[in-house]
Formats: C-alpha cells, structure tokens, sequence
C-alpha cells in the first residue's frame, strides 16, 4: 500500500467504524438515545445503528452485506424496517439511532419490502441450491424461507438470466460467481481486513461483477475467511467442495496448532472422516479468522501417516510391528540405558499432556534431560521466568495500544489472526508502529529502524524519532518473534528488550514485552519445565533418544552416540521418522484431547475430532504404555488424573480459556544479560508469502498448501499482481 | 440307497425328510420333486446330485428348471420344452468361488472399491549405515 | 416441434441481439489481453496533459488524490483515443491508489472505452422519445453506409457505432452524438451528409438540424403569447 493511499483508506475506513467505537465506548458516552422497538423502549447509545439496536432487545434483522467486523456498505438493502414519520424504509444496518425513533421490525410493510428485495435478489440467482455448497448454511436460502414470497414473478423465458463467468483466484476459493448477490462482503474484507486491494467490483446494473478485473492469485494468508463471510455459495472452500451437506457433519470444537496463537476453531467430520475446519469466535484471540494453513492444511493429516508402529530389524531396515514388540524393545533399552545418557525432544505441536507425562516418565529414571525442539534463550531468565516467553498484554491489548514495536518478526505469517488486529488497530486508531527486522509488506504503514539489534541499542539510547514515540505512548507494546531471540546474542536481545520495556513500562499491568511464539507446544513445554533448545543434546552422547514429533531436523546421527537408540512417537513419516530405530504412531491434534498453551499463556482445550488412524494412539497414553512396560508406571491412568497431575505442576494449564498473567518481570530484568555488544540479524525467516504455506510437519505434508505456495510463487510473476505486493521492500 | 440311512441324509441335507413326486431330472443330474401337499413355495424342490454333497449351489440349477422351481412356469420343462434362441450359451455352474476353476485359476475375491481414508507412510529402504 | 421450443425459437434472436448491442457498448466486464490492449500497450501522459494533472490534482487537498481518478481517466482517454489498461495503470500511479480503484471506476462509467474505438464514435440515443421519432432508421442509415452494426468500428478505424440509452436531448429527438458533440433533429438524409462530412475531414454543423436555435417549438410560440400581468393579478376585489 502506498503511503498516502493508507492515509486514505485509514481515514475513510476510521469514519465508518466511528459509530461502532462510539457504541463501544459506552461509559464515555453521557447521553442515551431513546429508541422505540416495535413498541419496546430503549437506551442506547448515540451512534449505533438501527440494526444494532435491534440486537440489544433480541430483534434479529435480516442481513446480507452487513458484517460485524467489517464497514457498513448497505447495498443488499435486506435490513429494511419500517420507522415512523419516514414515508420509505430505512435501511437499518446504515442508519443511526435518533432520539424518540420509532422503529416497526415486522408491520405488513416491512415484510413487503423484505419479500421485494427478496424476489430482486432470488431474480438474479441461479435456482442451484441442490449442487451448491452453500446449501444447508446459505444466508440467502434460510432467509428466502423466512422472509421470501412463496412466488415471484420472473420471466426468464422474455428476460434470460442473469449469469457471471466464474473467476480463478487460486487453489483455496472455488468462485461460482453466479450465485454472487453483490453484499461486497469479500471486497470490504479484501481490503479492510486482508489488504488485498486487487480485489472490487467491476462493472454496473446487471452486469456488476466482484472480481480482480485481470485474472489473479488472491495473495493473502487469510484468504479462506472469504468462504465464510460469503452469505451465498459465490465463494466456497474448494477443498470441501461437493464433500458433505452440513446436517450431515458432526461439528466439534477444537484449537489450532499450526501457529502459537491458538486460534478457536470447529473441525467439521462425518464418518470418521476430518472434512473441513473453519474458524470459531473468540474475541480475546482470532475474532472470527483464521489463517489459511489452519484451514486447509487438514488434506495432509490423510497422507504420510504413521499407522503401525515400526522396529528396525536385524538388517537395519524398519518393519511393521505390533504395539508390544515395540513397546517392549524401548522399555528394554530405556531400562539398560543410564540415566544421564537418556533425552527426549518434543516437538513444537505436541499437546501438555504428552509432555508432562513424558517428562515425569523421564524423571522417574532421574532424567531431567527433557527439552523442545525449538530454541529459546536459557539465559537472560529466558526459559525460566514466564514473562520472558509469553505474550504478557494479551493479544486483545493491541487494539488499545498507541505505539506498537515489532522485533524480528513477522506477525503476518507467523500468527495471520495477530497481524490481522494489528491491522484493524492500524486502521481504526493511531498506532504507531516500527519494526526491526525485515522490510515486507506487514499490511500497515511502519516506521522502518533496522534489521540487527543496533536498532534496539539506539531505541533503548532514545535515539530517533520512533524511540520518541515509544516513549510518549501511553499502552506501548513490543512484540518480538521467538526466532529473534534464537542462536547467539538471542539473549543480549531479549535482555536488552527487557530493559527497553520497564523504562516504557508506566503500570503494574502492562508488562509491554511480548514474546510472539512461533510453536503451539512451545509455551506449554516451558510452563512444566522443559529446557528450551537440543543444545545440552549434544554435550553428552546420548545413547537414548525419545523424539516426540520433532521433525525439524534438529538433530541428527551426528549428534548422537554411534550406539544410540532413537524412538519417534509422532504422526507424520518425516525426518524424525527416520532417524529412529522404533516408531510409535501417535495421533494428530484433530484426534485427540490435548491442552495447548498460547502464545499469550492462555491454556485452551483441543477435542478429538476423529479416531486416531490404524493402528495409531493417543500420545500421551503411548508414553504411559511404555511407562508400565518399563517397569516406573505414570499414576494416571485417565486424562483426568492426568489433568489433576497438570494442576499440581502449574495451576493454570487446567484453568481452560482464561489469560493468566505473569509475574516477575522486575525478576527477569535483574536476570538480564546484555553481555556481548555484538550486532544480531534480526530479519526473520518468513518474508514473503510464499514462506507461509509450508512451516510444520502438517502443512509440509500438505498437497493443497504446496499448491497454493505455487501459485503464490507464480503470482509474483504475474505482472498484474499490484505492484505494493511484489515491492513491498522498497516502501518505506 | 433307502431306509434310514437315506432318511438321515435327506434330513442332513434338507432339513427335513419329505417325499414328492419326482417330476423329472436334468442332464447334470439334479432331481426335481413336486409334493403339493405343502403350500405353494415349499411344493417344489431339487434334490442335488450325491457328488455335490455340500458344495450345492443355486447356480447348478439350469434356467428352464428354475423358471420350474420357482413358479414361473406351471410345467416342468419335461412336459412343455422351453423356447430357446440360437445364441442361448449352455448352462455352467457359476465357478468363481471355486479355486482353480476360473481365470487365472485363483478363487475369486472381491475387493473393495472404497477408497483409503488414510495413506500410510513407508519407510525408506535401507540406507547404508556406518 | 412443441409449442415451448417454438416459442423459445422466436425469443432467441431477440435476447442475444439486445445483449450482443449492449455489450458491443461497454465490454466485457473483465480484462482479457488482446492484441491492441495488453501490457505493452504504450500509454504515457503527454507534457501538456502532464501539466493539466497538475492542474486537476490541485483542486484536491492533500490525501484526497483519489478524488481525481475520473478526470485523469478522461485525460487518459482524450489523448489515447480509449483506455488501455496500461493507461489505467498509469493514472493509478500517479494517484497513488491500487490498480483495482482505477479499473471499477473504468468499468464503472460507460463513457470510457476499454477497447478501441474509431476516431469518430458515433453514439445513437435509441431510448423511447428518440425512437418514436425514428432512431432507428437513424441506425439504418450509419449501418449502410458504413457496412456496420452496432458494436462495430470500420476497417479504417474511423467510425465506431454503439447505440446508447437516452443522452437527455429528447426535445431534439432523433440525436446522435459523435465524440463529444450532439447532432439532433437527425432526418436520414442529415446523417449521410454528417458521415460524408466526417469522412472529407470537414467538421459537420453541430446541434440541431431542423433550423431550430435549440428546442424551441417549431411553429412559433405556442403559450406565454400575451403580454405578462403585472402585480396585483387576480387578488380579490376587497384586497385590492
């Protein structure tokens, strides 16, 4: 985006929204409204709309282009009500509330003008609900049934109808663009929330189309939310397409992995079968989106499964095995394998259940050798203060932040639902962001100071102007992306960025540091005590390695003894696979009951969707199989008792869906180490984005998210591709 | 053969010890009764031939018999020859069940045309290891 | 043969004709690379236009640049002749909004031409008052003389015909307007004179054929003929 066109945008986008923040303030507000509701009186505030105000007393209007999260259009003109004194309806979703308004919600006038708008709307829609994919959740036929006529009056034979060439905007949205109503819902999205403004509407009257004008890629990670903001079936998963009818799926609600800020989402399944995922409201953390990897990534949970257990043979070749060879054969050589000689690794999707009986398996054979995949400073207090590693102001605290700095991250790929209230915060207020890192298209304007931790040094000196800002605001936040702090100097940064934060710090309460995770596992790992990095790995040569989906490829033969012996319990055959002598098939976040701490710490419940596949289990039920077998069974035979075991070491890993602060940071800051003065390259690894798709064992597994890395890619050759995509980098 | 020893066979393999009146035999030797004292369905059976023994199968019954058999016609085809075409194959016991009997000499096996919900994951061959 | 596909025969013609006109007007709704209009199409703002941007854009405050994305686009295509898309890129860019802006707003209005037209662009009103005065043989006329249909340019590249909805001279019915001038009070015999003209290079008289000065009625005035009343007119006898 340009500079001065985000001006625009932001000012034009600020107007719109400036009814709902004033309805958001509400105890600013001094004077109510008084607003009658089909005879109901009632205060509200000023500034809200009609439709709005009907919600408060539980009048549902119907609505097609109106969205909550979006500005208000008022084309669909399906919210029509009947006020008094006003000879027209009124279009309720665009028209504030005045004193004294009498509004009639369903007088025979207002179902007359519902049914018209109706039978225009259902004029230029194919009747093609029985092959679309839309049927069963299709805003436009639940509300053709409750407020449409039972006849209209269309000639098709004199007039034709109407109909639309379907667009490609990728591998992700099927378009069917027949069905569009023109709510502009995707447009609004597109540029509000996705900023992809390639994406409007061409053309006018009957032949008004929404599209990209030219043929192109809809480059955003977010770009799945359009299916679900799309009241028709327009716009539809193409994953899913022709699949399931919605009463015939069981729903059930589940938490994302495929980044560390733990969006809500609902698995959709039948027969056994994971159709779908699609996002679920919460407002502390994804609002209503997801990103497109935890969308559609779900296609690889089907291939390159680890359905039976495995054991190298004689040969060294490895073999289909029962469970009880192979719990056998890894008892056996954890029994004979001395204490100190003994690792696990977890990997950065595993739930904290796995990981708190893992690591009590291990301590039972006095082994504290239990850490993650992921690296995170070990000094600086790192790993060992929580307010060195979470997101200590909560994600929802970016909307009341006024400057914003971003250390060696990118947000944008790294947790799609975060960047997306950055953005909305970007354009509702006047935050003030800087980043120090890469310089990619984040979707907001940012004030550019640097790609090493020179920058954080003249910040913290209170050079330049952004430094400035910083101080002057009045909720600054900083956010800095783990893999900032990862290799050496990582721990210079984060103490110097402790230090940078209490001098900005103006309350108790807001902790001003935010560690943006990269891993859904990793904050839980570091709450029960797991050393961060495989660094101790390789002091000792480990004899006996306990990989729970660690497929990074951290860690190699090299590392190891010669002798070692590698057991990978995970889902997916990927490199940790391979590595190991026995394989035990585990089960994938959509097949079992798991707790995942955020980012921020908040610690969230994930349910099974589906059975685990063949002859694959539950993970943490694998490390209790082996603890009996072993000889040191774990006291838990159900995940309540393990539950209850969680409690007892961290109180809040149980304490579902709420945040929990953390403490220490005047702790953290004593703990900190500038140590070495040396520069650190803070450009983080994902850029562009094609660097999206394909970050963990899941969405690398993935056929559609290798597709759509490809089109991205292509994309950035079509030389139609708005120019502020492809040369992000030299804004600025 | 008679007696009761017949009359335990008859039971073994039928169920049931009846004697109807025998209507007629085809070429494969399978022997048709009639005893109208049962009710319609029951009236009429076959009586396999001894060399079959267990291995009775309903595909031993040739057409014209079976129309017979099964009240689609009210003559056995002894008394009122069926009208038959010139492109009509002989009649052949459906074989497939049995090993050695069909193509390629394998029983026949039906396979599932659903398709695999999960693709499992192989493990490379063997790599050299030092 | 049933009487439905019958009937749907006759009604065939019809619709396709009445969408092929209206789209030979305004186009497709989506852009397709063509021969004359793709990428390379050369598009670039002369000095003086360069100058008149400046002009325009000064009328705008400062972040409102967008505000004048209609008349640059009329720039855009005054000095080219139509608007390729290479044009609506470049007026883009000087504004300073994305590309899409540009190309809703182009597609948006009819009276910018996304494909090539002649350099004369004959627009034929064919809405109900011009048609009752006989537009149609108005059509007629320009199809047989220049071998086109609506829709169509000559191979010369000279005339483009489009028939249009109403362009508000119905006092002046039959009308036609070429580029930016209306022709009215059309007999067939005026058009072929205004094409003959066009085509020597000469510039045909504007406005009305009839010998009307504008739309004044044709035999004198009928009404207002006397003299206006003074003040005081009808007010009753006791207000006097």
């Amino acid at each position: 985006m340009h500079r001065v066109g985000g001006q625009v945008a932001r000012a034009a986008a600020r107007a719109t929204q400036q009814q709902r923040t004033m309805a958001a303030a509400a105890p600013a507000a001094p004077k109510k409204v008084e607003v009658f509701i089909d005879g109901k009186k009632l205060l509200c505030d000023p500034g809200m709309t009609i439709l709005q105000a009907c919600l408060l007393v539980g009048v549902e209007i119907p609505r097609f282009c109106y969205h909550d999260r979006l500005s208000i259009a008022g084309n669909c003109r399906m919210c029509l009500v009947e006020v008094e004194k006003s000879i027209k309806p009124v279009a309720s979703c665009a028209m504030p509330v005045m004193n004294g308004m009498k509004v009639k919600t369903d007088s025979d006038f207002v179902k007359k003008a519902r049914e018209g708008v109706m039978e225009f709307l259902l004029t230029n829609h194919p009747l093609d609900c029985p092959i679309c994919d839309q049927g069963g959740e299709c805003d436009l036929q639940d509300q053709a049934m409750t407020h449409g006529s039972d006849r209209g009056r269309l000639q098709s034979r004199y007039d034709g109808k109407r109909a639309v060439e379907d667009k490609n905007i990728g591998p992700l949205v099927k378009t069917v663009m027949t069905r569009c109503i023109q709510c502009t819902r995707c447009v609004r999205f597109a540029n509000e929330v996705a900023d992809f403004p390639d994406f409007g509407t061409t053309g006018r009257g009957s032949d008004m189309q929404i599209g990209t004008y030219v043929e192109k890629f809809f480059a955003s990670e977010l770009s799945g939310n359009i299916i679900d903001i799309c009241p028709v079936g327009a716009l539809t998963n193409k994953q899913y397409a022709f699949t399931a009818r919605p009463w015939e799926t069981r729903k059930t609600e589940s938490v994302d992995v495929m980044d560390a800020a733990g969006s809500n989402i609902v698995l959709t399944h039948r027969t056994g079968e994971l159709l779908r995922v699609i996002p679920k409201i919460n407002d502390d953390i994804n609002e209503e989106w997801i990103g497109d990897q935890s969308r559609f990534a779900i296609d690889a949970l089907k291939v390159q499964r680890l359905l039976t257990p495995f054991v190298r043979g004689a040969d060294g070749q490895l073999k289909p095995a029962s469970w009880e060879e192979a719990l056998f054969t890894v008892a056996a050589k954890m029994r004979e394998t001395p204490a100190e000689l003994k690792a696990a690794v977890v990997g950065g999707l595993t739930d904290v259940e796995t990981m708190v009986a893992l690591k009590d398996l291990f301590n039972r054979f006095n082994s504290e050798n239990v850490m993650t995949e992921e690296e995170y400073p070990e000094t600086s207090g790192g790993a060992d203060l929580r307010s060195n590693y979470t997101f200590n102001d909560t994600i929802s605290a970016v909307e009341s932040s006024d400057a914003l700095l971003l250390v060696g991250t990118n947000p944008r790929f790294e947790a799609p639902t975060i960047n997306a209230r950055i953005r909305k915060t970007f354009l509702y207020s006047d935050i003030q962001i800087g980043v120090i890192g890469a310089q990619t298209n984040l979707t907001y304007e940012y004030d550019y100071l640097g790609s090493t931790s020179k920058a954080i040094d003249d910040l913290l000196a209170g050079k330049g102007d952004f430094a400035k800002t910083l101080s002057n605001a009045k909720n600054p936040m900083i956010i800095v992306g783990a893999e900032a702090l990862q290799g050496e100097g990582g721990a210079a940064v984060l103490a110097k960025l402790q230090q940078l934060s209490t001098k900005l710090s103006k309350d108790k309460n807001s902790k001003v540091l935010n560690v943006l995770q990269r891993w859904a596992g990793m904050t839980g790992a570091l709450d029960i005590g797991y050393k961060a990095g495989t660094a101790s790995l390789r002091k000792k040569p480990i004899k006996f390695l306990y990989l729970v989906g660690a497929d990074e490829g951290k860690i190699s033969r090299s590392n190891l003894d010669p002798q070692a012996f590698v057991v990978y319990q995970g889902h997916h055959g990927e490199k940790g696979a391979e590595l190991a002598d026995v394989i035990l098939p585990g089960a994938a976040y959509t097949e079992k009951e798991g707790t995942y701490v955020n980012t921020e710490g908040r610690s969230q419940r994930g349910y099974p969707a589906v059975s685990p596949p063949g002859e694959a289990r539950t993970d943490w039920k694998i490390v209790r199989a082996v603890s009996e077998v072993a000889g040191k069974t774990l006291p838990y035979n159900e995940i309540k008792e393990l539950r209850a075991r969680m409690s007892e070491i961290a109180p809040h890993l149980v304490r579902y869906r709420d945040f929990e602060p953390s403490s220490f940071s005047k702790q953290a800051l004593e703990l900190a180490q500038t140590g070495s003065s040396s520069e650190k390259e803070l450009v983080p690894k994902q850029r562009d984005l094609p660097d999206y798709y394909q970050t963990n064992v899941i969405s690398r597994n993935s056929q559609l998210m290798a597709a759509t890395k490809r089109a991205a890619l292509d994309a950035r050759e079509n030389p139609y591709m708005e120019p502020a995509v492809t040369q992000a980098a030299a804004r600025a | 053969m008679g007696g009761v020893k017949a009359a335990l066979r008859k039971r073994y393999l039928m169920d049931v010890t009846r004697v109807g009146r025998h209507v007629g035999t085809d070429k494969f030797g399978n022997r048709y009764y009639e005893d109208n004292s049962y009710f319609i369905p029951r009236n009429r059976w076959v009586e396999f031939p001894d060399k079959v023994w267990l291995d009775y199968d309903a595909s031993q019954v040739p057409p014209d018999w079976h129309g017979w058999l099964h009240h689609i016609t009210d003559d056995p085809p002894t008394v009122k020859e069926p009208l038959t075409q010139k492109w009509v194959l002989e009649h052949r016991e459906n074989v497939s069940i049995v090993p050695g009997q069909n193509e390629g000499g394998q029983k026949y096996i039906p396979y599932s045309t659903t398709r695999t919900k999960t693709l499992g994951w192989q493990p490379a061959e063997k790599k050299e290891q030092n | 043969m049933s009487l439905a596909s019958s009937v749907m025969r006759m009604q065939m013609p019809r619709v396709t004709n009445l969408v092929a006109k209206r789209g030979g007007a305004t186009g497709l709704m989506v852009h397709r690379d063509t021969k004359e209009n793709n990428l390379n199409t050369k598009f670039k703002f002369s000095e003086d236009n360069e100058k008149r941007i400046k002009a325009i854009l000064a009328n705008y405050p400062e972040g409102h640049k967008v505000a004048a994305l209609i008349p640059l686009l009329d720039l855009a295509q005054r000095q080219h002749g139509w608007l390729p898309i290479t044009a609506m890129h470049e007026v883009a860019r000087i504004l300073e909004v994305p590309r899409m802006r540009a190309y809703e707003v182009a597609t948006f209005y009819t009276m910018f031409n996304r494909q090539p037209v002649g350099k004369y662009f004959l627009q034929v009103c064919a809405t109900t008052p011009c048609m009752l005065r006989g537009a149609e043989t108005i059509t007629e006329t320009i199809e047989k003389k220049l071998g086109i249909h609506a829709g169509e340019s000559t191979a010369d590249g000279l005339f483009t015909l489009a028939e249009v909805e109403c362009l508000g001279a119905c006092v002046n019915a039959p009308m036609v307007q070429i580029n930016d001038d209306y022709y009215e009070d059309l007999t067939p015999k005026d058009m072929e004179k205004i094409i003959d003209e066009l085509k020597a290079g000469k510039q045909p008289m504007k406005g009305p054929y009839s010998g009307r000065l504008a739309a004044e009625p044709f035999g004198g005035l009928t009404s207002l003929k006397e003299k206006p009343t003074g003040p005081g007119y009808g007010l009753q006898a006791a207000l006097k």
